[in-house]
């Protein structure tokens, strides 16, 4: 047991990471091996269809494997390869789902039951089952990172698929986004949108959370794919000169905010640094959802909120709503209660004006009011 | 939402008991519900509730606590997790502890009614749920009301006071849908005395038997309704209003069973039907194209009805028609429906 109750956790479940993952590309089926219970709510997250087993309760007696294979092979028929993820009861059951599947050879199963972790193992055991490869031959590069779940998801693939291109190189395949098929065909040249789901194959160019880290990692791939990224750079400049103009003017009227940043890992880092540098903030609250100092509970969660009195939030809507007369601009998943159609970067040079943009015109809404 | 599944059986698609659970036992604004699990199932719970509360423009967070059984309780069992956890939410502070057990509590086989029979200081009410093991969605809501009724004594009914029972928590409209109802009602000079269970406290549970009528959210809910009038003598109408005649027949079974006369209410309220009704004259006769299988539904007679009352036709080259996901509560309802069928003819 947990030192803290675990209190309205915050961080979706294994299972869910898995069901993410696979959904980002096309050209395959999921298949959730649970209930309707652990089906609704990846899929009420997830923008594309997934399918589901709903198992009921004469087949956790009884067995399940005549309904997996059912409803697999209903699926199956759209000639496609089909993911079989594992919810909690069946992993406990102990069913033999392999056997189950046998003879059935598009489909595989991602063994990822929600008790064995938070969302990011089970990212990382569906990307697993996958086994990406990099083709020597390949000569464009790949997109890591991308968590279809991620309010910035889309966002994110878009900006690093116009700076490749702005450096006249191509992306040969994303992860996890795209056809499946381009797997097997990654680049060897790795971008990364969120160092915390690093796949792990290729060589690495670096991150693209924030400016700084986006010229490093074209001035990496100019090296590694001999690309000719001098437009990336200059635009990259010209983007920290808007920024500075826009922050030294809001500098002059007002002292700089205290600042809480909670969400996935690499984005907290990410964002705390961005804000230090631009607008030197100050960063009292900086709580990680993943890693050794996660924070997931809303009871902690909102002890930091009201311990450390921030004059501006970046979170979820969880956060937002422990305190909703802060500020608040969001970066992580949930992003409930607002309407979000547009595709919005959180990497890249884009996803840091775009990040500047809501975090000054917080501040300002909130010395207006 | 999407939904790719086989369709051999509906009660495949209607979610965990622990989500219908849930869905009553947060509405206690000084109690905290425990869900005995893996964490994931009280996240996936917590975090749908926190997105239909923030669609209904409430920024609240019920307290979810959940015992995080992980491979070692699994293996070994959760019943000390369980009653460790207990024990600091009521260290906590909680008023009343509602203790709903998932799939994987139900697998392994704690007993959580013998945990929660300990003498903890306060109410700790288990709510038989046990996930997609117990039922489904409609288990989890009836289980939960009938548990959280289980402390309440019988009590004199002030006259003209009524009980709101089962109220759609995680319906989008649902205080609009109270708020024609609570109208309605106020046309018979008939009050709410609780609403069972929407923001109320864990002392006010105790009232249940307090109404001289009880009103039904849905016919879906008749078991409780019959467990209700058992336990207390409290008649029933079975459901809120639904459509334009079904508001009328609300006015009359609710006068009729409290003994007030309805015929004035009525009376208003068909005029006020009338109006509205000639306020869409602009649509009249228009042709839509709606979802057949939904439309013929028997649940969709009184949307059926409003077509019939503005001459509308189905027709498939016509205006696609949102049908709502549940059918119009009074009126007002119908009046928020036909708004919407005049953006689409007008897009």
């Amino acid at each position: 047991m947990p030192e803290r109750l675990c209190s309205n956790p915050v961080w979706p479940c294994a299972m869910c990471g898995a069901v993410s993952c696979l959904s980002g590309f096309s050209g395959l089926d999921v298949v959730i091996h649970g209930s309707s219970g652990c089906y609704f709510y990846p899929a009420s997250l997830i923008q594309t269809p997934i399918h589901a087993t709903l198992i009921m309760e004469e087949e956790v007696i009884f067995g399940a494997e005549e309904r997996l294979r059912r409803v697999v092979g209903e699926v199956a028929g759209h000639d496609r390869p089909v993911a079989v993820v594992q919810t909690c009861v069946p992993a406990v059951t102990g069913e033999d789902i392999g056997k189950a599947l046998d003879g059935m050879e598009e489909a595989f199963i991602v063994d990822s039951p929600g008790f064995v972790g938070g969302m990011e193992e089970g990212y990382r055991r569906a990307v697993a089952a996958l086994a990406p490869t990099v083709d020597p031959g390949e000569t464009g590069v790949t997109i890591d990172g991308l968590n279809p779940v991620d309010p910035f998801w889309r966002g994110n693939l878009l900006e690093a698929e116009r700076l490749v291109s702005a450096a006249g190189g191509t992306v040969a395949a994303a992860i996890a986004a795209g056809p499946l098929d381009s797997l097997r065909r990654c680049g060897a040249a790795v971008l990364q949108t969120n160092p915390g789901l690093a796949c792990g194959i290729g060589t690495p160019a670096g991150s693209l959370l924030g400016i700084p880290a986006t010229k490093a990692a074209f001035e990496r791939l100019a090296d590694l794919c001999d690309l000719d990224v001098g437009a990336v750079l200059d635009e990259a400049d010209a983007a920290e000169e808007r920024i500075g103009r826009a922050t030294d003017k809001y500098l002059s009227r007002s002292d700089p905010p205290t600042v809480a940043v909670f969400g996935e890992a690499a984005y907290t880092g990410f964002v705390s640094d961005a804000l230090a540098r631009y607008l030197d903030a100050e960063v009292v609250v900086r709580a990680p959802r993943n890693g050794e100092e996660a924070v997931t509970s809303l009871d902690e969660i909102r002890d930091l909120v009201l311990g450390n009195k921030p004059d501006l939030i970046l979170g979820s809507s969880f956060e937002h709503a422990v305190a909703p007369d802060v500020p608040y601009v969001g970066i992580t998943f949930p992003q409930r209660g607002r309407v979000r159609l547009k595709s919005r970067a959180l990497v890249g040079i884009e996803g840091s004006l775009a990040l500047m943009d809501d975090v000054l015109n917080a501040c300002l809404e909130k010395r207006g009011s | 939402m999407n939904l790719k599944t086989s369709p051999s059986s509906s009660r495949r698609y209607e979610g965990c008991t622990l989500t219908g659970a849930l869905s009553v036992t947060t509405a206690v604004e000084d109690a905290v519900t425990i869900v005995h699990g893996p964490a994931g199932c009280a996240h996936h719970n917590f975090s749908l509730l926190h997105a239909v509360m923030a669609d209904q423009g409430r920024l609240h967070l019920p307290p979810v606590v959940s015992t995080d059984l992980g491979e070692r309780d699994v293996i070994f069992g959760g019943e000390e997790a369980l009653e460790r956890t207990v024990r600091r939410v009521v260290d906590g502070g909680a008023a009343a502890v509602f203790v709903l057990t998932t799939c994987i509590a139900g697998t392994i086989g704690d007993d959580v009614a013998s945990v929660c029979a300990a003498d903890f200081g306060v109410p700790v009410v288990p709510v038989p749920t046990s996930g997609f093991l117990g039922g489904v969605f409609t288990d989890g809501l009836h289980a939960a009301l009938l548990a959280l009724a289980g402390g309440a004594e019988r009590a004199p009914a002030p006259a003209g006071t009524v009980t709101i029972v089962g109220e759609k928590n995680l319906e989008f409209e649902v205080e609009e849908n109270y708020s024609e109802v609570k109208r309605l009602l106020a046309t018979l000079g008939v009050g709410v005395g609780l609403r069972f269970v929407r923001e109320v406290r864990s002392a006010d549970l105790g009232r249940v038997g307090a109404g001289r009528l009880n009103i039904l959210r849905e016919p879906a809910l008749v078991p409780v309704g019959e467990a209700l009038k058992e336990r207390f003598g409290t008649p029933y109408v079975s459901s809120f209003p639904i459509g334009m005649e079904g508001s009328i027949t609300f006015l009359r079974d609710v006068g009729s069973a409290l003994g007030v006369p309805s015929d004035d209410a009525v009376a208003a309220e068909e005029e006020r039907q009338e109006e509205m009704i000639a306020s869409f004259a602009d649509i009249r006769g228009a042709a839509f194209s709606p979802g057949s299988m939904t439309l013929h539904a028997v649940e969709y007679a009184p949307v059926r009805r409003v077509m019939e009352a503005l001459d509308l036709k189905a027709d498939t080259g016509g205006a696609g028609l949102a049908l709502p996901y549940s059918p119009p509560v009074g009126t007002a309802g119908v009046r928020r429906l036909l708004h919407r069928w005049r953006r689409q003819i007008h897009a």
